[in-house]
């Protein structure tokens, strides 16, 4: 057992058109309280009625992570007075969840999940001078109601890197499913931490959101521990400022007084129907790297990293359907990755398309660029979007395999580094290397190599 | 009678009676099946622009902005609706004194209707014209006021008739039925009202039963103990039957009906709070203390000693012992039903223990003799079982009621009973 103990309870919203028990969307529209009805404002008289694709949704998640599924649906109330909450109660499962007992692996650890259960998102408050100092509050009901699957861990996370590794993972595998979306949707988490050195004394923290911030919580929330005298509490993150404040002293545990929800009539998940939902579900890392290994016949490298990322996997799978799946490995892997993360940013952030990654590939592919102005073009494109193909015709960038301009140049070259080629004739075959690539230089990146290369050696 | 006349009608009696806590500002007739009649609502039930408060101060000039689905039925079937009778708060009661409006028996003025539906059972007697209430039974509000007012209270099989609308009590029991003077006028509503709604998950999509021949009566034993002039009044109606003994029904029914009614009240009540609709106060303090005086002000007696009560039984430490356990009685009671009915077509008991008491009477009773007058309604409202009450005499001038009840999605052999008692 390590010196630190982490579990984590992930709030991860689920990306479908309409909230969980009512018919309003979920997204697109920002103004607030436009996306509200009776039902998810909690009118007197109204009724929920279960969104079944959220079913779907949360299954899915629950047979891509082994877990136990209930032979029903049930919801409870889950009651508790606080002004982001349309009822008082929220709608939740308690007694028996969607999915129990499953685990996410890590590169090097195995980490189990308690359960899986879904449950409706309150109102999003809004404190217009500062949550500390703000005299009043608004409610935007928009949230209220959208559909949420909360994660439990049990406590077996050993440092924040892990925890950083439990969500990005959790983040890919939600993409895979289909059933997140990164744009749209949230993911939150709520962290328990406890350290040895204070005889493992539980502290709470609520509300990071993101992988990057979990890790630069939790660092703080160790460091911190370390020194202060260690009380059972529940703190929230302030990201703003990098530390964790306390809420409130937590004695014993919330009382909820929890009673099913007798609106919703229990929901049987029939054998059959996660026979279905198993058969569709979409192919999901591991199973990419063995597809990838042995049917593209792609380095194991690639692609372990190329399906690590639910993105570049996406991008990597479009743009093979243009040119060899080697090469887009290839590109996709060590080209894009390397000037995203030159750039800090990740695929989402930029504007670079499978097209383009396609059109550029397939220039390469056909010899009609050279490597080093592919590799030119893509550092531009991950600052801006540009029609490939023109770009190249308009900065006249086709590959130069005239032979007569390219002897000339090599000529030109030979005369100006007389030194390099002595070396080169002493038995130096590094030196000729140099050589070629003074004459790509000259020839702005552009010159067909196998030519220049045939010119130096008949010039030598 | 035009509908301007029907009004002021209203207007009168309530003046006298207090059976409406809303009446419509004009009554529009429409076509359909229900042309030419006019409808009372019970006030727990949403019609859309029309004051709804459940009988509850905290929802004070409440206007919905939508209509029950019922609602939307009857209008479509022509129905004009006048206006919203009077409850018990959020139907918290049995002689529907837990409310400011509080009605009067229409056949003595210092005695109660019962309750919790108590002005649709006050009107439904007393209307001059071609009326059908709208009524609401969550423990007996139906069938307790249709007997102590000497008219038909219906309540059908949970689930057949759509709740979409309804201002929850306890929403795994709150049944929406019909109060009027004859069984033609429920068997119209019946048709109209029943039938599955995908707006309400509990709404049943099953048809019922056919066949609504009565071959075996059975009278429930334990119902007899009452007072000897009503048990003879009932037993004197019935030539065929036989006795049958409901024990867990007798010893556990009330019990398990009070538990699991206040643990779901208690979270139903949670949303007045005074943010979003209803009565409101000044904003102070943090939203803890603004909540607890709005609900402070604003709820009842009863609904405060049912919220507390019903908050108590789902804590943690004693949601095993009461909650759940009585989740559980409620099933073991289900079933003795079932197996009655295995035998029986219909089951008979008095409706009340009683006949009106006088408001001076009840206000002698402590809370808990209160709640044992429920004793004989309890059992088919926790087994979600349809029941009908009828007038089967009077006892010193006021009027006595006798209750079937059928099994599930029995509910026509009721209309049958109710066919053949008007005969």
């Amino acid at each position: 057992m390590g010196d630190v103990k982490i579990g984590l309870e992930v709030h991860a919203e689920l990306d479908t058109e309409t909230k969980l028990f009512c018919p309003c969307h979920t997204h697109g529209s920002d103004a607030p309280n436009t996306l509200t009805c009776p039902i998810c404002l909690g009118m007197p008289g109204s009724k929920p009625v279960l969104n079944k694709k959220v079913v779907e949704y949360a299954l899915r998640l629950c047979l891509a992570t082994e877990c136990k599924i209930a032979p029903e649906i049930i919801f409870s109330r889950k009651t508790y007075f606080y002004p982001d909450m349309s009822k008082n109660y929220q709608i939740t499962q308690y007694e028996i969840p969607i999915g129990s007992e499953g685990v996410i692996k890590l590169e090097n650890k195995d980490v189990k999940l308690k359960r899986i259960h879904i449950e409706e998102d309150p109102a999003a408050l809004t404190h217009p001078s500062g949550m500390q100092t703000s005299t009043y509050v608004l409610v935007d009901y928009n949230r209220s109601g959208r559909p949420l699957l909360e994660i439990v861990t049990e406590p077996v996370l050993e440092s924040p890197e892990e925890a950083r590794d439990f969500m990005k993972k959790l983040i890919t595998i939600l993409n895979y499913l289909d059933i997140f979306d990164q744009n749209e949707c949230i993911i939150k988490a709520d962290a328990n931490i406890s350290i040895k050195e204070k005889k493992f004394t539980r502290v709470e923290i609520k509300n990071i959101t993101g992988f990057k911030e979990i890790e630069r919580a939790l660092k703080y929330e160790i460091e911190r521990q370390k020194k202060e005298k260690v009380i059972q509490e529940t703190r929230a993150w302030d990201s703003d400022n990098g530390v964790t404040h306390s809420l409130r002293a937590k004695e014993s545990e919330d009382d909820y007084g929890y009673i099913l929800d007798s609106d919703l009539v229990p929901i049987e998940i029939s054998q059959d129907y996660i026979k279905k939902i198993k058969a569709e579900l979409p192919e999901l890392a591991h199973e990419k790297i063995q597809r990838y290994t042995e049917n593209l016949k792609i380095d194991p490298m690639d692609a372990q990293v190329i399906s690590s990322d639910y993105q570049l996997a996406k991008m990597f799978e479009k743009v093979s359907e243009n040119v060899s799946p080697i090469l887009a490995a290839r590109w996709v892997r060590r080209e894009l990755s390397r000037v995203l993360n030159y750039a800090k940013k990740t695929l989402e952030e930029v504007k670079i398309t499978d097209k383009e990654m396609s059109d550029l590939l397939m220039l390469l592919e056909q010899g009609k660029i050279t490597q080093q102005t592919a590799q030119r073009i893509i550092e531009k494109l991950v600052e801006k979007q540009f029609d490939v193909n023109n770009y190249v015709k308009e900065n006249n960038l086709m590959i130069v395999s005239n032979a007569k301009e390219l002897e000339d140049i090599c000529r030109k070259i030979l005369k100006q580094n007389e030194k390099i080629v002595n070396d080169y004739k002493s038995g130096n075959e590094k030196a000729f290397m140099a050589l070629v690539g003074q004459v790509m230089r000259e020839t702005k990146g552009k010159g067909n190599p196998k030519i220049i290369n045939d010119a130096l050696k008949k010039l030598i | 009678m035009s509908s301007k006349d029907v009004l002021k009608e209203c207007k009168n009696i309530n003046k006298e009676y207090n059976y409406f806590n809303t009446i419509a500002s004009d009554a529009k007739e429409g076509s359909g099946k229900l042309k030419s009649y006019y409808i009372s609502v019970k006030d727990c039930i949403c019609v859309k622009d029309m004051e709804t408060t459940s009988g509850s101060e905290i929802l004070k000039g409440y206007k919905p902005i939508f209509n029950a689905t019922i609602i939307d039925k009857i209008i479509k079937e022509g129905g004009s609706i006048i206006g919203k009778t009077t409850q018990d708060e959020f139907g918290f009661g049995s002689f529907n004194v837990n409310t400011k409006n509080i009605p009067k028996n229409p056949f003595d003025k210092t005695r109660t209707c019962g309750g919790s539906s108590g002005g649709a059972a006050g009107i439904t007697q007393k209307a001059s014209f071609k009326h059908i209430a709208i009524a609401e039974s969550t423990g007996g509000s139906i069938a307790c006021p249709a007997s102590f007012c000497g008219i038909i209270g219906f309540t059908p099989t949970y689930g057949l008739v759509s709740r979409y609308g309804l201002l929850d009590y306890a929403n795994s029991l709150d049944k929406i039925g019909i109060m009027a003077k004859n069984i033609n006028d429920i068997e119209l509503m019946f048709n109209i009202i029943k039938g599955h709604d995908k707006k309400d998950s509990t709404s049943l999509n099953l048809e019922l039963n056919k066949d609504t021949k009565i071959k075996k009566i059975g009278v429930i034993k334990e119902t007899l103990n009452v007072d000897p002039e009503i048990k003879d009044l009932i037993l004197s109606k019935l030539d065929n039957y036989e006795l049958v003994s409901l024990p867990s029904v007798e010893k556990y029914s009330l019990a398990t009906y009070y538990i699991l009614a206040m643990a779901e009240a208690s979270t139903n009540l949670a949303k007045y709070c005074g943010m979003r609709y209803g009565m409101h106060e000044e904003l102070k303090g943090n939203f803890n203390e603004y909540f607890s005086k709005v609900r402070s002000n604003f709820f009842g007696k009863e609904a405060k000693r049912r919220i507390i009560l019903g908050t108590f039984t789902r804590m943690a430490g004693y949601r095993n012992a009461y909650y759940l356990k009585a989740a559980k009685v409620r099933t073991l009671i289900i079933n003795e039903y079932k197996k009655a009915f295995k035998k029986y077509d219909l089951l008979v008991s008095p409706t009340m223990p009683i006949i009106a008491p006088k408001f001076s009477e009840i206000d002698k009773l402590t809370p808990l003799e209160n709640y044992m007058m429920d004793i004989m309604t309890v059992g088919p409202n926790l087994a979600g079982l349809p029941h009908i009450s009828l007038n089967v005499g009077f006892k010193d001038k006021m009027p006595v009621g006798i209750m079937f009840i059928a099994d599930h999605l029995n509910d026509n052999k009721l209309i049958e009973v109710g066919k053949k008692w008007e005969m």
